[in-house]
């Protein structure tokens, strides 16, 4: 998804942009006098360094030229310290191989090291919720900031707080269950569409095409969760003035303003886990505004991310696992 | 007797002008009702439901599983005739299967006023998901109501070609064109008839009882997000209360065509027979609803217990115990338990149009109370009864399928036209 044009970003044009990076940018002789290394190199290496980025010049002249000269200015510092872009075997090998071991960094030159650098893409990252019942305190901020972010109309609430309240006075309890789409691994809504107008992304998420669905809302018939709503076509207009003006970019299409007869009125909806945000680097509106920050939001196929590890935890547990829907959402107990 | 060069006794259409008269009128004021209904639900959307995001399907569904059930019963009833042969039944053959072709026209007309996009109702053939028992339905409908027209072209092609050779006028026009150019009425053309009569009901069967209609109840049936629906039973139950509706459809039909149209008596050993078939299918229908309720309860599943409850003790009870038991299975039950009154004609048409209004009682018993329980505590619950709008289609629909009805029972010979009186 670009981020060009894009409803909510800014629309700053780059070279004032770059502009502004400038101003706030460190002069670098300033930074290089104040240590005790030669300036003189530094900024060299500095250039050429960036040439090196560019393409314009290979890692393995730049290591020609420099290696020597920072083995003499640095010493053991240079030598110990761990540097991805060392010639394996080659002339200007700057740490040996069980340095590189005991640091563990990688012995290549730096084009090769940075082919090794992963970058995540689309289809890795299952996008994930854990929410600690035990923070939730029910203030239903979660289904304001929604309604606000998404501008759903009268009766599509794509994030409700359910509350329940157990015992009788004074031995009482409350939980509050806050119920986004759980974005189900095997989501029943998606089996049972007659025209394939909604489906699972790459990332996780269950989207729908508003512009495919007919609105037989056998969806909404299938979900266990009662998460998805028809869209009939109300709208806040009469409360607020010119409010089916402003557009929400669901699904990150942005459909412009609300139109009579337009999908997706007469449409299922619901809840996409902010997908629009999630593509500038954002969390969704729910995790964001969260006052007890009861709502984790994350990459589940990431071992080491924090969603992940929270679901997997004993305190974990997905609502209604006995429908084998396997909802990406969890909760801790 | 009659033979290949007269026609005998073709007169159809009313017998009495003045019924003509009030019958069309009737049907022409529901339509314009309902022509206004639908402008408004059309403009309006889905707003003019009394439907919510907690109770998305309501009267449109629960008319539209209605009519399949009707159509895949009284097909089923006209196999009777053209696969299993059983004596006496070609008389009302053609009966089921006009009223089976008109009832699926019926329930495509409810399932494209449901639609939220109606614009959009041809969007299943050209966008599949296998997994979906819904687009599986579409496709079988439009299998199903191929398979009807070819059955009961097959059936009447020998007397439309009598028709159009004898008869004079618009009428005879009419049958021409329906006998597609087949004019031979030799031994062996009508042979080939049968014969292709009886494979199409063959290939029928399965159509109806599998796809069409079980396929409708597995509709129901493969949610799992709804106890009550999500049983082994349900397609079953489905597939006995098509029979249980058919029958009686075509029962009432059967008489009311004869005295009406024809002004001929009534065949009373096939009444009878019939009868006996309504009184088999009311127990077994009962009986499957019975255990279908048991293993509910028995259960004790939350979910499954509630929708139960919902039907037997909620505010909408009465639909169960006066509709559904009363009219559906206890009035017809009374009706055909005794050989003299299953030879009455107008007790059998009763006892036909009460089982009749008692399915639709079935039908929203199926769709409603399930969509009323929210699938979590802590959701809202439903509320829904049908808006005005809602009604008023449903009735202009419902009087779409009868205005086709009548003027195919006035042109077509929808009697065998050989048939001897013997009763």
């Amino acid at each position: 998804m670009s981020v060009d044009g894009a409803p909510g970003v800014p629309d700053l044009d780059r070279a004032r942009m770059d502009e502004m990076v400038e101003a706030e940018r460190a002069d670098p002789e300033e930074t290089l006098a104040e240590v005790a290394y030669s300036t003189e190199l530094g900024l060299a290496m500095a250039e050429d360094a960036k040439r090196v980025s560019s393409g314009s010049l290979s890692s393995e002249s730049f290591w020609a030229t420099y290696d020597e000269q920072a083995r003499a200015e640095f010493g053991a510092e240079y030598t110990e310290t761990p540097n991805p872009a060392v010639d394996k075997g080659g002339s200007c090998q700057t740490i040996d191989e069980p340095a590189a071991d005991q640091l563990s960094c990688s012995v290549d030159s730096m084009d090769a090291v940075a082919e090794q650098i992963e970058t995540p893409e689309e289809g890795d990252v299952r996008w994930g919720m854990v929410i600690d019942l035990q923070k939730c305190v029910g203030c239903d901020s979660c289904t304001v900031a929604c309604k606000a972010e998404n501008r759903t109309p009268p009766g599509v609430t794509y994030n409700v707080v359910m509350e329940e309240e157990h015992g009788e006075f004074p031995n009482t309890t409350r939980t509050n269950i806050p119920r986004p789409c759980m974005q189900c691994e095997k989501p029943s809504c998606v089996q049972v569409c007659p025209v394939s107008a909604t489906y699972k992304m790459e990332n996780g998420i269950v989207n729908i095409d508003y512009d495919r669905c007919i609105g037989c809302r056998y969806c909404m018939i299938a979900c266990p969760y009662g998460a998805r709503y028809l869209d009939f076509g109300g709208s806040y207009e009469d409360e607020v003035m010119g409010a089916g003006e402003v557009t929400s970019p669901e699904y990150g299409v942005d459909r412009g303003a609300r139109e009579e007869g337009e999908s997706p009125m007469a449409n299922a909806r619901k809840c996409s886990f902010c997908y629009h945000r999630l593509g500038r680097g954002e969390e969704p509106a729910c995790v964001e505004t969260c006052i007890g920050d009861a709502r984790n939001f994350g990459d589940l196929n990431d071992p080491d991310s924090e969603v992940s590890r929270m679901a997997d935890s004993t305190r974990a547990t997905q609502l209604k696992e006995h429908t084998g829907n396997d909802p990406n959402v969890y909760y801790l107990k | 007797m009659a033979t290949a060069s007269s026609l005998p006794n073709f007169n159809p259409g009313f017998e009495d002008n003045r019924i003509r008269i009030a019958w069309y009128g009737l049907l022409v004021l529901t339509l314009l009702v309902g022509a206004y209904a639908t402008y408004q639900r059309i403009v309006g959307g889905m707003a003019t439901t009394n439907l919510t995001s907690i109770t998305p399907w309501g009267a449109w569904v629960a008319f539209y599983i209605y009519f399949i059930g009707l159509s895949a019963g009284a097909f089923l009833v006209s196999t009777l005739a053209n696969v299993f042969e059983m004596e006496g039944m070609e008389k009302i053959d053609r009966d089921a299967l006009f009223a089976a072709i008109i009832a699926m026209v019926v329930a495509m007309l409810f399932v494209w006023i449901d639609l939220g996009r109606m614009e959009r109702m041809y969007f299943p053939f050209i966008w599949r998901q296998l997994t979906s028992a819904l687009s599986w339905e579409v496709h079988a409908y439009v299998a199903y109501i191929g398979v009807l027209t070819a059955e009961l072209y097959f059936s009447m092609r020998a007397d439309l070609v009598r028709v159009s050779n004898h008869a004079s006028g618009l009428r005879a026009r009419i049958a021409g064109l329906l006998t597609l150019g087949r004019t031979s009425l030799s031994e062996s053309a009508i042979q080939t008839d049968r014969s292709w009569l009886k494979r199409i009901g063959i290939l029928g069967i399965p159509l109806a009882i599998f796809f069409v209609h079980g396929g409708t109840g597995i509709l129901f049936a493969g949610v799992k997000a709804r106890a009550y629906w999500n049983s082994g039973l349900f397609p079953v139950i489905f597939v006995v209360s098509a029979l249980l509706s058919g029958t009686a459809l075509v029962m009432a039909v059967y008489v009311l065509r004869r005295k009406l149209f024809e002004g001929k008596p009534v065949d009373l050993d096939l009444l009878d027979r019939l009868g006996q078939l309504l009184l088999g299918f009311v127990l077994i229908d009962a009986a499957f609803t019975a255990i279908e309720a048991l293993i509910g309860v028995m259960s004790l599943e939350g979910a499954h217990l509630s929708a139960w409850l919902t039907i037997a003790l909620g505010k909408m009870a009465w639909s169960f115990w006066i509709v559904m038991v009363g009219l559906g299975w206890v009035v017809p039950l009374i009706l055909t338990s005794r050989r003299s009154w299953r030879r009455r004609p107008m007790l059998m048409v009763i006892a036909g149009l009460s089982v009749v209004i008692g399915i639709v009682g079935v039908r929203f018993n199926i769709v409603v109370p399930p969509l009323v329980n929210p699938v979590m505590e802590g959701l809202p619950a439903g509320d829904y009864l049908p808006s005005l709008t809602e009604w008023a289609t449903s009735f202009g629909i419902v009087a779409v399928g009868l205005l086709i009805y009548t003027l195919g029972a006035e042109v077509l010979p929808l009697t065998p036209l050989t048939e001897e009186d013997n009763s």
